[in-house]
């Protein structure tokens, strides 16, 4: 049986996010003013009608400001009554005149505080809460929550058991948007709820010693190939992003692109044992009664109504499941195990092109696979290196909260470069007679399927046309829970010439970062193991290694703690490659002749180097 | 001359909008034209949504309603 799971999510902000440069431009900043308070508890009120208005039960996050709001109190305890809405506490929406006064900063994201001053506020905030409602809450969030503050939350106030702890690719791609004004910097986590790990809260706990404690929403249910390209705010399960990316007819006001992207969504189940998972978190200041951008308020009224309506007629039709936060949280740690992925095989809904991507995330590795380059990789997070990643004040990551990449191809290129040097990408070549192709030219489709506990991706067959000999290959890839290991398979279907003989090139051109700039590769440890060993440590010298029938060829980045590496069936040349500053990259690779009918498999590992 | 200011509704470059950036434009009331403070954009209210139309080209599918999300 299927089952669709929504988390609708609201907050009492008393100064949202926005208000100073939409309802205050032009005035001195006064955030006691009481039009803006009563207008956003207006807005809050609107939210909660209408998803009440649609069946819907709501998880309200009370903010910090709220907690000095009688009205917006009373509100929270009367909704709870009467519509089962869960009362718990966000983190986003510190700023108010008591916030201000007390800790004298104008910061307002959690995870940016030091570790100091983030515990100071947990205790104020919570404090404030139990002496209000007489209980903890079990839920709580911002749009980023670190390790740290997940671990002291999870000890001081053990009740939690819930929480919005990342937003889908927002990193540098939104710095960018916002005219390089927006911190918010938190590439390489994962889609779909999981349980964070303690070590780091992108990479997921794989088993019970690093389980955090809580299990962690995404903010907002983002499109996996919109949001990889582009503004993520443009993309999600939020209507007014999708207003604010102009998604929508400008005449008749209609934004099928919003249905589409829910029902990607609940397309998802397929690949995960029945379940599909969307959140909607929509903060007052996008239903602004001045208008949001060139969206007058009666558009942004409309879009929240609609997505409202919308979920309200699946949840009649049987087709999802409306719960609060804390209920997802029991239903989840029931639904999925540690080891048990998280897939998703996504489709272009927006753009006209048939563009496939494959994503899967497991405490291991996230990993992209782009079928419109013949199944590359073109994104991959080494989770397994559970990589501890201080953030806030103090630490050597004020802003930066990524994960990050050993690939990334919209960062470091990936397929195509300019002139010279190569992008990160992993994929194959084959070479015949003084010609090579590369498989991220051959465009094609997948088709998902699970083999007891490996989930395999097969690859609709692709030609590749030499001068003179045609060559049908397929790729199968597999990924098993639990290994750390992509497995890329390539059969020859057929050869117009069955005598001939091709070189087969596997290869992953790799870096680490989490921005589009280089980091420094000095130090890097690439190795050709097998009867003997070669190494090099990278210095920028564009120097080769190889050695016949290799073993394993492997990368050790140490600035990430992660050792990479690549494995075969047999009878290929292992080979490393360092790069040189203009291509500050390093390549893993084996190269195999084979022949009609011939199948080579090759591994890409994952592993914490220490 | 007198400061600018924003207008009725609060529009975006739509030059910039098509290299991913979100820019508030303001509105010169002299000269009776919206201008972006990042790039060279100048236009009227009818030119900047003329140009919000342009942006959504890219989006070959907005219109379509999907029932399929898999090639199988």
């Amino acid at each position: 049986m299927s089952e669709f799971i929504l988390n609708v999510i609201h907050r009492p902000e008393m100064v949202p996010e926005y208000s100073a440069t939409v309802t205050g431009h032009g005035k001195e900043e006064d955030i006691g003013n009481k039009k803006l308070l009563t207008e956003s508890l207006d807005i809050f009120k609107t939210q909660q009608r209408l998803a009440h208005e649609n069946g819907l039960k709501t998880t309200i996050q009370m903010t910090y400001a709220s907690l000095f709001n009688e009205e917006a109190i009373q509100l929270a305890k009367d909704d709870h009554e009467t519509y089962g809405d869960e009362i718990a506490l966000s983190l986003l929406g510190l700023p108010c005149e008591q916030f201000r006064e007390k800790y004298k900063t104008k910061d307002f994201c959690i995870w940016m505080f030091s570790m100091e001053d983030k515990k100071r506020i947990v205790d104020d905030v919570f404090g404030k809460f139990y002496e209000i409602f007489g209980f903890y809450p079990e839920s709580t969030g911002s749009y980023y929550l670190d390790a740290d503050l997940i671990s002291y939350i999870k000890t001081a106030y053990p009740s939690v058991k819930c929480a919005v702890a990342t937003c889908w690719e927002e990193g540098p791609k939104a710095y960018h948007t916002c005219n390089n004004s927006w911190y918010t910097l938190f590439d390489g986590g994962p889609w779909a709820p999981w349980i964070p790990s303690k070590q780091n809260t992108h990479a997921p706990a794989a088993n019970r010693e690093e389980d955090s404690g809580i299990v962690a929403i995404p903010h907002l249910s983002r499109d996996l190939l919109a949001c990889y390209d582009g503004n993520g705010s443009n993309f999600g399960t939020h209507p007014q992003n999708v207003l604010r990316g102009m998604i929508y007819d400008s005449k008749t006001w209609e934004y099928p692109y919003l249905y589409n992207l829910i029902d990607q969504y609940r397309a998802q189940e397929k690949y995960n044992n029945g379940y599909a998972y969307n959140m909607m978190f929509v903060g007052p200041g996008w239903m602004n009664k001045m208008g949001r951008w060139e969206a007058p308020y009666e558009l942004l009224e409309k879009s929240y109504s609609d997505g409202c309506k919308y979920y309200g007629q699946l949840k009649r039709e049987g087709k999802l499941i409306d719960m609060t936060m804390s209920e997802f949280a029991d239903y989840y740690r029931q639904k999925k195990s540690y080891t048990e992925p998280e897939c998703a095989l996504w489709r272009d809904i927006l753009y006209g092109s048939d563009k496939q991507l494959f994503w899967y995330t497991d405490p291991y590795m996230r990993v992209g696979v782009n079928m419109d380059q013949g199944g590359a990789i073109v994104d991959l997070r080494p989770y397994a290196a559970k990589l501890r990643w201080e953030v806030g004040i103090g630490t050597k990551h004020v802003q930066d909260a990524s994960y990050p990449f050993l690939i990334q191809e919209k960062y470091r290129a990936g397929y195509f470069t300019h002139y010279a040097g190569e992008g990160t990408v992993r994929s194959a070549k084959l070479c015949y007679q003084g010609e090579e192709v590369d498989l991220c030219l051959c465009r094609t489709k997948a088709h998902f399927s699970r083999e007891g506990n490996t989930r395999v991706l097969t690859l609709d067959p692709v030609t590749i046309e030499f001068s003179d000999l045609t060559v049908q290959l397929q790729t199968k890839e597999f990924f098993e829970e639990g290994s750390g290991s992509v497995k890329i398979e390539r059969t020859i279907l057929s050869m117009s010439d069955p005598a001939a003989e091709v070189e087969l090139n596997e290869y992953m051109v790799a870096c680490y970062g989490t921005t589009e700039y280089p980091e420094d590769m000095t130090g890097i440890l690439l190795t050709c193991e097998g009867e003997t060993k070669k190494s090099i440590v990278y210095e920028y010298k564009c120097r080769e290694e190889s050695l016949a029938d290799a073993s394993v060829v492997s990368a050790v980045v140490p600035p990430i703690e992660t050792k990479v590496s690549m494995t075969q069936t047999g009878g290929g040349t292992g080979y490393v490659r360092e790069g040189y500053a203009f291509s500050p990259m390093f390549t893993l690779g084996f190269k195999k002749k084979v022949t009609d009918k011939e199948v080579y498999a090759t591994w890409l590992n994952l592993e914490r180097a220490n | 001359m007198a400061q600018s200011g924003k207008g009725k509704l609060n529009y975006r470059c739509p030059s910039c909008f098509m290299r991913d950036l979100d820019i508030d434009m303001f509105y010169d009331k002299e000269k009776g034209e919206y201008y972006c403070l990042r790039c060279q954009f100048t236009g009227t209210e009818e030119e900047v949504l003329a140009g919000n139309e342009m942006v959504r080209t890219k989006y070959k599918a907005m219109r379509k309603r999907f029932t399929k999300f898999d090639f199988d």
